[in-house]
């Protein structure tokens, strides 16, 4: 009897661990979710220089990211954007920023993320997450290990989510930051200083019915 | 010179008048709320700021400009 009753606690527990690392929406198993460019899906990054600082943005970010919905440590996937779709609002720091003084645009054209697998998954209720997301960015020819602070938001399908787009909705939200001499970039822009830690952010909304 | 001053003075105050911005810039972001997902994205709106570049730039043709009339008119008078 003792033995029944411990078993049956190990399993309770053992399972609220594992719903812990997930969510809890109507799908199940493993489910593919593509994020097309576009729309709110944007990467930006911000950095200070001694006189005014800079920001980029682009909304040419897309990709793929695959979880089991019970269990998301086992995320994978890439997101990617073309160099050239940054922009700063000023014409002549965008030709900068694309030239092989800065991020190199013709050798370089794309900057990525691909992920690996995600650590410290706190539930905030059934259908959201916070998550440290671990994958190799790419940037400027060089991959590093890098750890971007998530917050994952699962929206099952609905009639409100269809006037979004078909099928479930995922919402991603990532920081993280970069050191431009880890990537052989150079601190100057425009003839200023920029910082070297550079603040990078990604907002994301992909469907799980929707093809790239 | 005064004519040059004067077209000095309106530019800076052109360029204070829009912030007093380093850069010139002909877009600039602005926050939309993802009412779905309660989240904050931005966009690009076009928008000119007049930057202290284009400032310096007009500054510097001015100058150049007043300085040229001033070696003209100085020589007409020697003559």
């Amino acid at each position: 009897m003792k033995n029944i009753l411990q078993t049956l606690f190990l399993t309770i527990v053992f399972a609220a661990l594992t719903f812990a690392q997930g969510f809890q929406v109507k799908a199940s198993g493993e489910q593919t979710f593509n994020f097309k460019a576009g729309g709110a899906n944007q990467a930006s990054f911000y950095s200070t220089t001694t006189l005014e600082d800079v920001q980029g943005l682009t909304r040419e970010i897309s990709g793929s990211i695959i979880f089991d919905v019970n269990d998301f440590s086992t995320v994978h996937g890439e997101i990617s954007f073309p160099v050239l779709s940054l922009n700063t609002g000023i014409e002549k720091m965008v030709k900068d920023l694309r030239s092989d003084s800065w991020l190199d645009a013709e050798k370089y054209p794309e900057i990525s993320f691909k992920v690996k697998k995600a650590v410290n998954i706190k539930k905030v209720s059934e259908s959201k997450i916070e998550a440290d997301v671990i994958g190799d960015f790419f940037l400027h020819g060089v991959t590093r290990e890098d750890t971007a602070s998530t917050t994952i938001t699962y929206l099952d399908e609905s009639p409100v989510t269809q006037q979004r787009m078909p099928g479930d909705l995922l919402g991603v939200q990532a920081e993280f930051f970069i050191n431009l001499s880890d990537y052989n970039i150079k601190h100057m822009l425009l003839g200023k200083r920029v910082a070297e830690k550079i603040d990078i952010k990604v907002n994301l909304v992909g469907s799980n019915k929707v093809s790239l | 010179m005064a004519a040059g001053l004067l077209v000095i003075a309106i530019v800076f105050a052109i360029w204070v008048s829009y912030g007093g911005e380093l850069f010139t810039k002909t877009q600039i972001l602005v926050e939309k709320k993802d009412e779905l997902f309660g989240t904050t994205y931005k966009e690009w709106k076009d928008h000119f700021v007049w930057g202290l570049d284009y400032t310096l730039y007009i500054t510097g043709a001015t100058v150049f400009v007043c300085g040229i009339l001033f070696l003209v008119f100085r020589r007409k008078k020697a003559f």
